[in-house]
């Protein structure tokens, strides 16, 4: 009996170790990628899923499994911190210092082809201390979205200047319509800051230069346009977000990114609407990019599998297949053309990323975010001045800086 | 957090008595459930109030990060001269406050209210009501809270009723952004009585306490917390009435049927034996109403996300908030602090509620 069980035991123990030898076997012919991503429309999903699968069809050797994951930022978060993060994942350009901070990217911008090719600004937002760490998958910049329909019927042309814009929001707030819906959000307010020559920090995030006039005026303008009864929030209008009340035709106007565009087509088939780029404020023409990239984290299995399957994905080749789902915009300037002939109606959005700005701050600014968002609300709700607004936001900001 | 060990005494000593054989083989039957208790509760409790003396960013292995000593609890408080954690913090503080005493006392009253209502013999359908009333508390908090959000929408069902109940008795309402409403209630009660920041005294909107003015202090819940409230109590209340409702049929009859003989009034009857035997069961309900209250996190995260101007952030939410934006170490410290906060709040209430509490 006693000896039945000590074979039984020794079986068991070769058993397991024959287990865990036998894969490690296989992993010398086949390279197995986890792609790690956000979920987001069913039309991207399948889209990005066809790409995989193309993918692992020509390239036997490196076989990529995508995983869209709900909670995106927590499920990364814990794959990081368990020292076992996926191959390849998305790093959103506002989350990108923290993460380099972090010492979780691998630079692979430098064994990418032709990354001159990147607009520059996009480049801009992923690299950190002179590396470019990881290529941007694709971008969204703000426009205005103008019912031409309303504005055809008031003999309007579309806004080019924030005079213009003032002028026809108050034209245009009639018959229980508003000229335009002004969120209370700093990721909004920001491309009127610009627009106004102002600006948040100082370019080393070192102290913050909020506190100006141009600032004030943005923020006058873009408050302004609330407080005299030409503009409404979304919450207001019982929407939930800016483009839901201009698809309902609740306002005239709207600024929003290039994701509008396939949810008024789906929702709204019916309006009558136009992109045009944001009005030019004082100092010129601002918008925000927001953008994102296919990362490989630093401490990664198989890096080079992984850098050619991104280098594959933001090549010409693999960004054409993702980008002409008309969603998001290509960020090689070699694609705009070929992008333009299949979406004209987008290229307002694609010619922001001459002059756009990124949308990063360093780690830590969240709290800045949240006491700008408070006093944009503050202001909106007539208890709080446009000055005194920004010096809390300056005071809360330096001290925050000062921190780092 | 409200996880308390049964407390194991060894008195008999080491002896394999027969008592002693017994309680080797009561420890090894609750083995398994100390086992899993230790290491998913206890275990990370533990790493957590490590963690709350580093700078853990959340995205490094834990073991990576330095430790700070106590800054983090320093910051919290403003000890080390910088404001802007501290200023969050009590702000959450209050708002944390007003939630609570607005909930708890609403909940526990209602809650004993209705599990009296539905234990009365006469009340036809008893069956229908008590399942109605409960029905909210095993609906996911994630879809009632979705659910309000449509009923709180400015277009909603809210403002409608309110709307057409005004209009039926000839008075003006113009319609409440529920969800985006940053002013106080207290704020809009003075408001009626002429008092606004314009006309308030100057010692209360210049004299500030921890980053707030006296005026911000007494501002009470904004209304969109209002709207939150109001949906926590419609969810918990059926949980206590349950609670009450099985103490009111442990009450033993005789005592009503001696006290009736003795010529005591229905209220006397009530005052004097239903409540005072309930007394365990209204410290348990107050209890776990108070933690609940100052853990309240989903409802928060689905209406709010702290919004409107900050006046829904509350402690858990910013333990949360600190935990997602790489600042996991002072997340932590939040939550250890919240977690001091509980303790302090049920040993008074123990105190309090709970002096001939005795099992």
């Amino acid at each position: 009996m006693k000896k039945t069980l000590r074979f039984l035991a020794l079986a068991i123990a070769l058993a397991l170790v024959a287990v865990a030898f036998a894969p490690n076997a296989q992993a010398a012919q086949t390279v197995n990628l986890v792609l790690m991503g956000w979920s987001s429309s069913p039309s991207e999903n399948e889209r990005l899923q066809k790409i995989v699968d193309d993918w692992n069809a020509a390239n036997p050797d490196i076989q990529v499994t995508l995983n869209q994951v709900p909670d995106y930022d927590t499920t990364l978060q814990k794959s990081l911190a368990g020292g076992e993060p996926p191959d390849v994942f998305y790093v959103d350009s506002f989350r990108f210092l923290d993460l380099v901070r972090a010492e979780a990217l691998m630079p692979i911008g430098d064994k990418l082809t032709n990354i001159d090719d990147f607009y520059p600004a996009l480049r801009n937002a992923f690299t950190a201390n002179g590396q470019f760490y990881c290529p941007p998958k694709d971008f969204s910049t703000l426009a205005l979205q103008i019912n031409t329909e309303m504005f055809e019927a008031a003999g309007l042309s579309a806004p080019t200047t924030w005079e213009e814009m003032r002028a026809a929001a108050e034209k245009l707030t009639k018959d229980g319509v508003f000229g335009v819906v002004v969120p209370a959000d700093f990721a909004r307010w920001i491309a009127f800051l610009y627009g106004a020559g102002g600006s948040v920090t100082d370019d080393e995030f070192t102290k913050m230069t909020i506190n100006s006039p141009e600032a004030q005026a943005a923020l006058e303008f873009y408050t302004g346009l609330y407080l005299d009864g030409f503009a409404k929030t979304p919450a207001d209008l019982g929407v939930g977000w800016a483009g839901e009340a201009f698809g309902k035709g609740l306002v005239a106007m709207a600024f929003e990114g290039n994701w509008i565009e396939p949810y008024l087509k789906d929702q709204f088939p019916d309006l009558k609407h136009k992109a045009v780029e944001l009005p030019a404020g004082p100092a010129g023409k601002a918008t925000m990019a927001f953008t994102v990239c296919y990362a490989v984290p630093m401490k990664a299995k198989n890096p080079e599998a992984a850098i050619k399957f991104v280098d594959y994905l933001t090549g010409a080749e693999g960004m054409k297949a993702w980008t002409d789902l008309g969603l998001a915009m290509p960020t090689r300037a070699s694609l705009r053309e070929g992008w333009l002939a299949k979406f004209p109606n987008l290229e307002p959005y694609l010619n922001g990323a001459e002059y756009a700005r990124k949308w990063q701050f360093v780690p830590g600014f969240q709290a800045v975010l949240d006491k700008v968002n408070e006093q944009l609300s503050l202001v909106m709700s007539g208890n709080q001045t446009a000055r005194g607004a920004l010096a809390e936001i300056e005071r809360v900001g330096n001290e925050v800086l000062a921190s780092r | 957090m409200a996880v308390t060990a049964p407390a194991l005494s060894n008195r008999g000593g080491f002896r394999l008595s027969a008592k002693g054989q017994e309680r080797a083989a009561g420890f090894m039957f609750i083995l398994p459930a100390l086992i899993i208790v230790f290491i998913f509760i206890f275990l990370p409790l533990f790493s957590a109030f490590l963690i709350s003396f580093t700078n853990w960013n959340g995205l490094q292995p834990p073991f990576e990060a330095q430790g700070v000593g106590l800054a983090n609890y320093a910051r919290i408080f403003g000890l080390d001269g910088t404001t802007v954690v501290r200023d969050e913090f009590f702000v959450a503080i209050k708002n944390t406050f007003y939630y609570t005493l607005g909930v708890v006392p609403t909940q526990t009253v209602l809650a004993l209210v209705l599990a009296f209502i539905v234990n009365q013999q006469f009340l036809r359908f008893r069956g229908f009501f008590r399942v109605a009333f409960y029905f909210p508390s095993i609906t996911s908090s994630i879809v009632i809270a979705t659910i309000f959000l449509w009923l709180f929408n400015r277009n909603g069902v809210i403002n409608g009723v309110i709307t057409g109940v005004a209009n039926f008795l000839g008075l003006q309402y113009t319609p409440v952004t529920w969800i985006n409403d940053a002013n106080g209630i207290i704020h809009n009660i003075l408001r009626l009585f002429g008092i606004t920041i314009r006309t308030a005294p100057a010692w209360m909107t210049e004299t500030t306490i921890l980053g707030q003015t006296i005026w911000q202090w007494i501002s009470g819940p904004s209304v969109t917390m209002l709207a939150i409230m109001l949906l926590a109590i419609w969810t918990t209340t059926g949980t206590m009435m349950l609670i009450f409702l099985a103490a009111l049929q442990d009450i033993p009859r005789q005592l009503y049927e001696a006290a009736s003989v003795d010529g005591a009034t229905r209220w006397q009857q009530f005052r004097l034996i239903t409540v005072p035997m309930l007394r365990p069961t209204t410290f348990f309900v107050l209890t776990i109403g108070l933690i609940g209250c100052f853990q309240v996190f989903d409802q928060i995260y689905v209406i709010s996300q702290g919004n409107p101007a900050g006046t829904t952030k509350t402690i858990a939410w910013i333990v949360f908030r600190n935990l997602r934006d790489s600042q996991a170490g002072l997340g932590a410290a939040l939550a250890f602090v919240l977690f001091v906060i509980i303790a302090i709040f049920t040993v008074f209430q123990r105190r309090l509620v709970g002096k001939t509490v005795q099992q």
